[in-house]
């Protein structure tokens, strides 16, 4: 099973599509997260969600912005959208009886 | 007032060229993306650095989850080093027994008894260490920085402590050329052939026969005569890949 990282990653690159790289993603996490995400986190999690066969890397354009460096490009496998899907599926079985989602379906009805 | 943006200026390429030289220590492709990664969400130079250390702390720190780089480094530059400063300190001292300069200048070429022995040790100082260096570049090449200091510290120690007047402590180091010499072609070819490696492995025995007679001379034997067999073993386990896949095809 994934760790929550590992999700973060995936889904983060699932959302960008054709746009998923280093920096891209890591602004992403932020983002979404509040937290920050550091290049050594970013980079060592992207190598081995690639060697598991999960994300494909491959080195993409350079831009001006970046100083003339190559980005390197993240898109995730079927394999990958499986492991997230299921890692998403048991957080919401794990979560139906705690009090929080308890509180919100109440407040709901 | 107006020096201010320019200070800022040479403040951040002087980070930068920080930035630049820790990214060494990342691979090539790796590298080109960190520093784009980087300079597009406009970190500090400081900061950079603290991130591509961080990145290759962890790469190494990933590196040693394998036997490989344990292997080189304590198995093999650890106690290969101190091993074979012990040797060249013996090799130096059986050469100014031998070979002494006042004869040397007096006669020309004047040799004393025991100088086939003194020519096997440095045969066996030489063989020892271009086959312990390319088992240690070989083995675990990405690791081969942090073998190298390993192998360094006592080498160090060892300098600082040496105490023999009649010879230089340099004397300690004469197994660093081919020990260097060695890790270069590992890190380079990484295999010999299988007959090349038996010829190397059989030569290295044969030089450590004389020294078979003495008490506890085994273990030093063992020790730097192991990275010989194991190039043995490896060119050996290669051959026969390549001799199962050569059926397979046919």
């Amino acid at each position: 099973m994934l760790g929550e990282f590992e999700y973060l990653m995936i889904t983060a690159a699932a959302g960008l599509g054709d746009k998923a790289y280093g920096a891209a993603i890591r602004e992403e996490i932020e983002h979404t997260t509040g937290r920050k995400c550091s290049i050594g986190a970013l980079y060592t999690t992207i190598e081995r969600l690639e060697k598991k066969g999960l994300l494909t890397t491959w080195m993409g354009e350079a831009t001006p912005e970046r100083g003339g460096r190559a980005k390197r490009m993240v898109r995730v496998t079927p394999k990958g959208v499986k492991a997230a899907k299921d890692f998403y599926d048991v957080v919401i079985r794990v979560s139906r009886g705690a009090s929080w989602v308890a509180n919100r379906t109440g407040s709901a009805s | 007032m107006g020096s201010e943006p320019d200070w800022e200026r040479i403040m951040t390429a002087i980070g930068w060229s920080f930035v630049e030289v820790a990214a060494r220590l990342l691979e090539r492709g790796e590298r080109e993306a960190v520093l784009g990664d980087l300079l597009e969400a406009g970190e500090s130079g400081l900061q950079g650095v603290l991130d591509v250390f961080g990145l290759a702390v962890r790469r190494q720190l990933g590196l040693w989850k394998d036997w490989r780089p344990w292997l080189a480094s304590f198995g093999m530059a650890l106690p290969g080093s101190l091993l074979l400063m012990g040797f060249s300190l013996s090799v130096s001292q059986t050469y100014q027994r031998l070979i002494h300069p006042t004869i040397f200048k007096a006669t020309g070429l004047t040799v004393g008894p025991g100088f086939t022995l003194f020519l096997c040790n440095v045969f066996l100082l030489i063989g020892w260490s271009w086959t312990g260096g390319f088992v240690m570049g070989s083995i675990s090449r990405r690791t081969v920085r942090v073998s190298a200091i390993i192998s360094f510290l006592p080498c160090v120690f060892c300098l600082a402590r040496f105490r023999v007047e009649s010879l230089s402590r340099f004397c300690l180091l004469l197994f660093l050329l081919p020990a260097v010499w060695g890790v270069c072609h590992g890190l380079q070819i990484a295999q010999i052939k299988l007959r090349s490696a038996l010829i190397l492995a059989a030569a290295i025995t044969l030089l450590t026969i004389p020294t078979w007679t003495s008490k506890g001379s085994w273990i030093p034997n063992w020790a730097l005569s192991w990275p010989a067999w194991y190039l043995v073993a490896m060119a050996w386990r290669s051959e026969a890949r390549k001799e199962r896949e050569r059926w397979r095809t046919n």
